[in-house]
């Protein structure tokens, strides 16, 4: 009985150990970043909008206090709950849960996006299949009537609805849908697949839903993982695996490897800003290029060092 | 020498009653919790509705004439005075900003809108959520720019082309259907499978090395993490299923399949058990009258075992509706509003599982689930409890 | 008739048989890829490595193959052994509650509480855990001044497990507890030491062996559990983490991790993590196993 008192305070004393107790003022506490993961397109945006390119896909260049996550909704969680966090997440991800900071001397928002004087932007792209590369003739054309819907001003709408700035508009879908008579039967047996970036993923489920319900209620799942599994599940190596996709996303310009089949098979679909956060009650308002390029590699240990 | 005794047994006394009121209490934080957090949420509707969020587009019916509205008294939300209703901004579970309909005006023509796919009229209604009006010669107005924007442009004067209306879904119809699917193929697999290997090892078995071994091996089964079947069905099963064109990939077949290798063990010991429990006279008797060994057997002493059975198929029930981690592998996360054997989908528990690993979690709708289990595991539980009561009875007559 | 019948039968015995044959061979076949094919270019993964490194994966995925599940054993079997030193006391006092001190009626009641309590599957378990305890866990260590990653931490972990636990203990030591000797009992009571005493000075030694066994039921189970934990363990790329309020991350929860993303070693490397799960189960079994030998053969005399 006495032993295992013993044994019980050992172990509770031993993880206490672990632990470091605190003092109240911000300064003194350590940073703590929160990066996505290496095949994600924020990260490569983010990375390349910061100067520090050779991190976008190599951890081993971050400092060790930063954190990896899969999302930008993980991120947004992450700095919410750490006072001391420090992220960044697409614009239209943003909600009054955490504090925006500007970049350069810029605020970001969507007229900063649309007159391009917000400098941390980047592309939404898409990408289908090859042609020959469906497993069905339904599919195929199911596919390419996303693709138009995508497009059409309903596309449009959606897009802007969530906080990013459409490029593309080709017109009314329902000028469109003549072109697409896959879209008059039921489709409810059918399934498309959508992947690739996890910034474009709530875009990508309205679009989803949207051509859902004007496609014969075709059944569709998102599986978004990462920009670069946008290309390697629509036309690289994982295209016929388990997590095959039909229309891929990505928030990057594709890389020459990923264009390789030709510009029919993808295009742009809008504007979006990348914008860095910190927890609500963080002082912090402004950064530049070369501060969050130290944060991040671990060459400011704690906030005093930003702060002032 | 004696008071210090008395503390000492007193406190250990306490702390032994303490221990069983915390394994009590254990068992009402959990119903409680999910009991809150979920009973808010359950519905007839939840249990028969999709899934997946319902888009509604619709325009309005050319054939309304329209007059001019009046602002009703006390009206807080935004009005519009050309088609009689008023919006308001408002947030949704997820915390995303969403335009909602305060107040309609008897003869506002959105009262009749046409569904522009189906060719039917759908009502909007207070409560419901507008996504997108667009219009024929000026931009769309968003969910983004808020309510008072929208109702600027209803007023505005131009000719409206689309309302789009979105039902956010939610329910949990397929993972009740892919549930109910997975149990009855599981059965029709597992049942006879484990109960003629208990009927041989119990009934024919010589106590060989062959049928030592034979019941070791089986008993091993139950040491294996589940996780780890659900590795062994994602390279067994999905290629053998297939192999025979059942399916590609996941699917509910190949989560019965594994369902059935993770039955098996509990499955043969309680058949066997009650196989065991039918007295030996029975059989004699049945031999003494004429009837070989296997007449006996699926006569004579099948039936008698007939409330172990019973038990053990509830139990196995049990067990389906609670396995998660298998069936992540096998049969996939993605939740279907139309279930097909042949595609993956989601069971109950898995639909839980999926629910929290999204972020931000809907704990609600999760714990909604988690009621509809417990409450089917309750049930379960305590007819397993009466039957063993009769099994008992019958047992000792 | 007779004959196909009765070979019918010895064949479902057989194929029920050998299906702990087939899941150990396949997921050691996929298990085993990693370590001797050269994985499209990457090269093979060092086998000690992997049992050794503290960081899952060193370097860019599809481009790195320095996979590290070290940190990840000493996770599992730190987190299994602590649940282990919360649940088992209160296992074993419950399970003396039920057998010598409670009433009738009160006994049964308890006996179909926690009969109930093991019924639940795991995931609900980690859906309490997720709902209930992270945010109480954040907030009372925040109060304290610590901070954790919205309460994902080792002690969400073994709280969750220890629900999980108590049942199995409860149950099966219950069961020792009642097959003491009574006379061993009542000659303890006779030389006039009270009841308490007697408890805990006669009946649960002389219960040793089976509660030991439980206790190895129960770890067994905590080893394997999967879904529950990877609600509230966090994810932690990186360890061992011994501190209990810093994120987590277990061989099963690392398995669970991310599976929807991948093909190639990234995939197969979750397979070789299965093959170590087993083997850490299997070398626990055999150590405490040995134990028990040994502890019983102490009591013995």
């Amino acid at each position: 009985m006495k032993k295992i008192i013993l044994v019980l305070t050992l172990v509770f004393a031993f993880t206490l150990y672990g632990c470091s107790a605190s003092d109240d003022t911000f300064e003194t506490k350590n940073i703590n970043p929160y990066t996505r993961d290496t095949s994600s397109g924020t990260r490569d945006g983010f990375m390349n909008g910061i100067e520090f390119e050779e991190a976008a896909t190599d951890n081993s260049l971050l400092g060790d206090n930063v954190t990896v996550s899969a999302g930008n909704n993980e991120i947004l969680q992450s700095v919410k709950t750490d006072r001391y966090g420090i992220g960044y997440i697409s614009l239209y991800s943003v909600t009054n849960e955490v504090k925006p900071v500007s970049f350069n001397g810029v605020e970001p928002s969507i007229e900063n996006v649309v007159n391009e004087s917000y400098a941390l932007t980047r592309p939404f792209n898409y990408i289908t299949r090859l042609d020959d590369d469906y497993a069905s003739e339904i599919e195929k054309n199911m596919s390419e009537a996303f693709v138009a819907f995508m497009l059409s001003s309903e596309g449009a709408d959606i897009i802007n609805d969530n906080g990013a700035v459409s490029v593309t508009n080709n017109g009314y879908w329902d000028d469109l849908v003549a072109n697409h008579p896959v879209c008059e039967g039921d489709n409810s047996h059918e399934t498309i697949n959508f992947g690739g970036s996890n910034s474009v993923e709530g875009i990508a489920k309205d679009l989803a839903t949207a051509f859902s319900s004007r496609c014969g209620n075709v059944q569709t799942i998102n599986n978004h993982t990462g920009s670069s599994d946008g290309f390697k599940r629509t036309q690289g190596d994982e295209k016929d695996g388990s997590n095959r996709v039909h229309i891929g996303f990505a928030s990057r310009p594709f890389k020459d490897a990923e264009k390789v089949n030709g510009e029919e098979y993808y295009g742009a679909l809008a504007q979006d800003a990348i914008v860095i956060i910190v927890n609500n009650e963080n002082p912090l308002d402004a950064l530049d290029a070369d501060t969050t390029k130290k944060i991040f590699q671990g060459n400011y240990a704690t906030w005093e060092d930003v702060l002032n | 020498m004696h008071n210090k005794r008395k503390i000492q047994d007193n406190l250990l006394k306490s702390l032994t009653i303490g221990a069983a009121l915390m394994t009590a209490s254990a068992l009402f934080i959990v119903f409680y919790f999910v009991f809150t957090s979920g009973f808010s949420l359950l519905s007839f509707d939840l249990l028969v509705s999709d899934y997946k969020t319902e888009q509604y587009n619709t325009t309005l019916d050319d054939t309304i004439e329209t007059t001019m509205f009046e602002e009703p008294e006390g009206n807080e939300a935004f009005f519009s005075q050309i088609y009689g209703i008023s919006l308001k901004d408002a947030e949704n579970k997820d915390a995303e900003a969403i335009i909602v309909i305060d107040y309609i005006a008897p003869e506002s023509p959105f009262n009749t809108l046409k569904s522009i796919n189906e060719n039917e009229t759908v009502n909007a209604s207070e409560g419901g959520v507008i996504t997108r009006i667009s219009f024929e010669n000026t931009s769309t107005a968003l969910t983004r720019e808020g309510a008072e924007s929208m109702i600027n442009k209803l007023d505005g004067g131009h000719t409206i082309r689309e309302i789009i209306f979105v039902e956010p879904g939610g329910g949990i119809r397929g993972s009740i259907i892919a549930t109910l699917y997975l149990i009855g193929l599981t059965l029709v697999m597992a049942l006879p499978l484990g109960i003629f290997s208990a009927i041989y090892l119990n009934e024919f078995a010589k106590d060989t090395r062959l049928t030592r071994t034979i019941r070791s091996f089986i008993d091993t089964l139950t040491g294996i993490p589940s996780i780890v079947y659900g590795l062994m069905a994602v390279s067994v099963f999905i290629p053998l299923t297939a192999r025979f064109n059942m399916a590609s990939g996941l699917s509910i077949y190949a989560g019965a399949m594994t369902m059935t290798v993770i039955l098996l063990p509990v499955l043969i010991r309680t058949t066997e058990e009650s196989l065991a429990s039918v007295p030996n006279d029975y059989r004699e008797a049945s031999l003494a009258l004429g009837a070989n060994d296997v007449q006996t057997t699926f006569k004579v002493v099948l039936p008698n075992a007939i409330a172990g059975l019973l038990t053990a198929t509830f139990l196995s029930i049990g067990r389906i509706i609670g396995e998660s981690a298998a069936l992540i592998f096998v049969m996939g996360t993605a939740v279907r509003d139309s279930v097909y054997p042949s595609q993956g989908a989601t069971t109950l528990a898995v639909h839980i599982w999926t629910l929290m690993s999204t972020e931000p979690a809907n704990v609600e709708l999760a714990s909604t689930i988690a009621l509809i289990i417990l409450t089917i595991v309750l049930i379960l539980n305590t007819t397993v409890k009466l039957l063993a009561k009769k099994f008992d009875k019958l047992g000792n007559r | 008739m007779n004959v196909v019948v009765k070979r019918l039968v010895f064949l479902s015995a057989l194929l029920s048989a050998s299906f702990i044959i087939i899941v150990v061979v396949f997921v050691i076949l996929s298990g085993i890829k990693p370590f001797i094919s050269d994985n499209e270019g990457l090269g093979p993964v060092s086998f000690i490595g992997f049992i050794t490194r503290t960081i899952w994966l060193d370097g860019p995925t599809f481009v790195s193959n320095m996979y590290g599940a070290g940190y990840l054993i000493a996770n599992t079997l730190y987190i299994a052994f602590l649940t282990l030193l919360v649940s088992l006391p209160l296992g074993v006092l419950t399970a003396l509650f039920i057998a010598k001190i409670a009433g009738k009626r009160t006994g049964a009641l308890l006996r179909s509480i926690v009969e109930l309590l093991a019924a639940i599957p795991s995931i609900v378990y980690g859906l309490v855990g997720a709902g209930l305890f992270l945010p109480v866990i954040y907030n009372t260590a925040l109060s304290f001044g610590i901070q954790t990653n919205g309460g994902n931490s080792t002690l969400a972990a073994v709280i969750v497990l220890t629900f999980m636990s108590i049942p199995t203990l409860t149950t099966i030591s219950e069961v020792a507890i009642r097959n003491v000797d009574l006379s061993l009992e009542e000659a303890s009571l006779a030389l006039g030491t009270s009841k308490t005493q007697t408890h805990f000075n006669v009946v649960l030694p002389a219960a040793k062996s089976g509660i030991f066994s439980a206790a190895i039921l129960a770890i067994g189970r905590a080893l394997g559990e999967a879904t529950a934990i990877s609600l509230v363990a966090g994810n932690a790329l990186s360890g061992p983490t011994f501190s209990l309020f810093n994120r987590t991350a277990t061989l099963t929860t690392a398995m669970l991790q991310g599976m929807k993303e991948t093909t190639g070693l990234d995939y197969d490397i979750r397979f070789s993590l299965g093959i170590v799960l087993i083997i850490v189960i299997l070398i626990t079994n055999f150590a405490l196993n040995m134990l028990k030998k040994r502890v019983g053969k102490m009591h013995a005399q």
